[in-house]
Parts: C-alpha cells; sequence; structure tokens
C-alpha cells in the first residue's frame, strides 16, 4: 500500500477515486433533493376535505338550532334527524373516500340538552344552545377516530330598562359580544323600535340599547335573531 | 509508450464518470414529480379548486350564492380567487342527482375542458342556508354537490 501511495500512478489512482467519491455524493444528494422538493404530499389533498366536512357538520348544527328555535314547539328530534341524514348522505357526496361520521349528542350538562339541544328561554338571561361531538374515519388515507366538536350558543340578556329604551346583551360561544345586529334582529313585544344603538362596558363589553316607540312596561320581551337565524326570547328584567 | 497509457485510463475514467453521472441524472428524473409532469398539475389544481371552495365556504359566501341562486355572484368570487389562466366549470347538484343551476356557471374557453390534459375535478358539499322570510327562518337541511372543473388555459 506504501509502495502503491509513493508510487506517482498510485497518487493518480487515490485523486480519482475521492473525485469520484466527490461526484457521487453530489449527484447522491442533487437526486435526494429533487425527489424531495416536489414530493407529492396525500395529506395535503385530505386537509380541506377533512375542513369541509367538519365546517359542513358545524352548519347543520347551527341550521338545526335555527329550525328549533323558530317555533315554541320543542321539536329536539330535529337535530338528530338532520345528523342521521348528513352521515347517510355524506359517503354519497364523498363516493370513494371511505368517509364514516359517528356523532354523540349532548346530554344533560348545566344547559340542560335534550338530544344535543338546549333552550331556556323567557327569564331576563336567556340562552338557546346545541352542542354535538363527532367522530370521522376517511378509510382511503387511513384516517380514523379525528375528534372535533360543533358548538352553536347565543345568549340575551335584558339588563335594564328606563322610559322608553332596554339594555341588553347578545353573546356568543365563548362569550364573545355579538357586534353586527340590527334593528331588524330585535323584536319588542307590543313595541316598535324606533332604533338600536351599541356602547361600551367595563363589565359587559358590549351593551345594545333599543329604543321603543312608547313607553315600556316591565317586564318586557325581546326577541333576537343573530346572523346565523339562532333565536333566544328573553322576558325581563 | 508510459504517456500513451495514463491517457487511454483517463480517457476511459471520464467516460465512466460521464456514465455515472447521466445514470444519476436519468434516475432523479424518474423519481421526482416536476411543475410540468401531469401527475405535480392536476394535484396542483385540486388542492387549489378545494381551497378556494374551502375559503368561499368559510366566509359564508358559497352557500349564500348557491342557495339563493346567485350564480353571476359565485363566477364572479371564483375569477377573483383564482389564477387567471385557470378555467373553471361548476355544476350545482341535489341529492337526486338534478343539476340546479340553469345558467352555466364557468369561465374559459369550454374546449379547454375537452383538449386538456390536466383537468382537477372537485367534490365539495353543503348542508344547507338559513333565509330569513320576515321575522321567520326556513332552515331546512338540503344538500347540494358542487362539482367544479378546472384546468390550465
Amino acid at each position: 500500500m506504501k509502495k502503491l501511495i509513493k508510487h506517482k500512478k498510485g497518487q493518480f489512482v487515490i485523486i480519482a477515486m475521492l473525485m469520484i467519491a466527490i461526484m457521487i455524493i453530489s449527484v447522491g444528494a442533487l437526486m435526494h433533493r429533487a425527489v424531495t422538493y416536489y414530493k407529492h404530499e396525500p395529506w395535503e389533498e385530505y386537509l380541506t376535505l377533512v375542513g369541509n366536512i367538519e365546517l359542513n357538520s358545524q352548519r347543520l348544527v347551527e341550521l338545526s338550532l335555527v329550525n328549533y328555535t323558530q317555533t315554541e314547539e320543542n321539536n329536539t328530534y330535529i337535530l338528530r334527524e338532520n345528523l342521521q341524514k348528513w352521515q347517510k348522505n355524506l359517503t354519497r357526496i364523498y363516493l370513494g373516500y371511505g368517509t364514516s361520521l359517528t356523532y354523540e349528542l349532548a346530554s344533560g350538562t348545566n344547559y340542560n340538552y335534550s338530544f344535543g339541544l338546549a333552550r331556556h328561554w323567557n327569564k331576563a338571561a336567556s340562552f338557546s344552545a346545541a352542542n354535538v361531538n363527532f367522530t370521522l374515519d376517511i378509510a382511503s388515507i387511513g384516517l380514523t377516530g379525528y375528534k372535533f366538536m360543533a358548538t352553536a350558543f347565543l345568549n340575551l340578556t335584558i339588563l335594564n330598562t328606563t322610559d322608553n329604551e332596554i339594555n341588553l346583551t347578545v353573546k356568543g360561544e365563548d362569550e364573545t359580544s355579538i357586534t353586527n345586529l340590527k334593528e331588524d334582529n330585535f323584536q319588542v313585544s307590543n313595541l316598535n323600535i324606533t332604533g338600536v344603538a351599541t356602547h361600551y362596558d367595563k363589565k359587559e363589553v358590549l351593551v345594545y340599547t333599543i329604543q321603543c316607540n312608547g313607553a315600556i312596561t316591565e317586564p318586557v320581551t325581546v326577541k333576537v335573531w343573530d346572523e346565523r337565524g339562532i333565536q333566544v326570547t328573553a322576558t325581563g328584567p | 509508450m508510459k504517456m500513451n497509457k495514463n491517457g487511454q485510463m483517463r480517457v476511459i475514467e471520464t467516460i465512466l464518470a460521464s456514465f455515472i453521472i447521466v445514470f444519476a441524472l436519468s434516475f432523479a428524473n424518474i423519481l421526482a414529480i416536476t411543475p410540468t409532469s401531469q401527475k405535480y398539475e392536476a394535484t396542483e389544481l385540486e388542492k387549489l379548486g378545494y381551497n378556494v371552495l374551502h375559503d368561499l365556504d368559510e366566509q359564508g359566501l358559497l352557500p349564500r350564492f348557491v342557495y339563493t341562486e346567485e350564480w353571476d355572484n359565485i363566477i364572479a368570487a371564483l375569477r377573483v380567487t383564482l389564477p387567471l389562466d385557470v378555467y373553471f366549470n361548476m355544476t350545482v347538484y341535489d341529492l337526486d342527482g338534478t343539476n340546479v343551476n340553469h345558467k352555466p356557471i364557468s369561465y374559459g374557453y369550454s374546449e379547454t375542458f375537452t383538449t386538456s390534459k390536466n383537468i382537477a375535478s372537485i367534490t365539495y358539499g353543503l348542508v344547507g342556508y338559513p333565509i330569513r322570510t320576515n321575522s321567520t327562518y326556513q332552515a331546512a337541511y338540503d344538500p347540494r354537490i358542487l362539482i367544479l372543473q378546472i384546468a390550465r388555459g
């Protein structure tokens, strides 16, 4: 070996070997970069599919709550019926994906849910609520047990009244104030609304002041619909 | 004579090295999914279509346009959100498979969808939309299936 290294031909062989080694490593790195840079990521394609199912499941829960709160009748089965249809139709809409959606309707808790729906009306602090836990499987990508929750909530609290004004708060999920309500989102029993104003309150964050065309007699009944169409009726204070 | 032997060896080495480079590059080319390859393009268009529909749905525009039959607004929204060179053709069906949109929702040359090699087809579902009439809302479960075909013009 020593003789080979000392020999001029040996030096050439070593240099040639080194160069070939560098070349192979460089080509290997280039290959790796070329392959991974444009690597096909199937998960990305399905993210929006999962997002779509999640979003429309949420929409269905809201839609069912809208339906449930439109009448005084207590049709608590509407959410379950809609979910059963959605579960069945989902496999038809996304044919070949192997989608399977299971759900668990909220029951009891502090909102007193019945088949995932609850309403506590005609009090100074009233609310409408819906709550469902979903589990999604998509066989084509090996996704199993993807859990998500869909909730819808609207709270109306009558704070106080003056001669012709009612101060109230409207809150959604996580107690966040609903900010985009206008005159046609409210209804006061036996009175016409002449204007709706808002002001900031340290405790309640956003307070709506509803001006009416006549004197208010307590207790007053107020109805509110948010932009999704969910209704709450409160009577107070 | 000695010099000649060294020269021949170098020529052989050069040829061998060239073979290695050519082999490696062609191997990399087979594995790589480049932007010009059909597989990459169709996947990209599919992702693009899904994202556009999902964004419009999240903003609440897509259900409103579909259920209140604002077909011109769908065309405008898709034209604004998709790149200029992407042509589209959308069909809205109900659960029975009946075509709901009586007006075509499309942009671009119709022959693109018959001649183009790279066409992505996206299926998107909607559950319903509450429609207000006076002081009540009609909020029925009434699914719509949206089929969006997109191709690069």
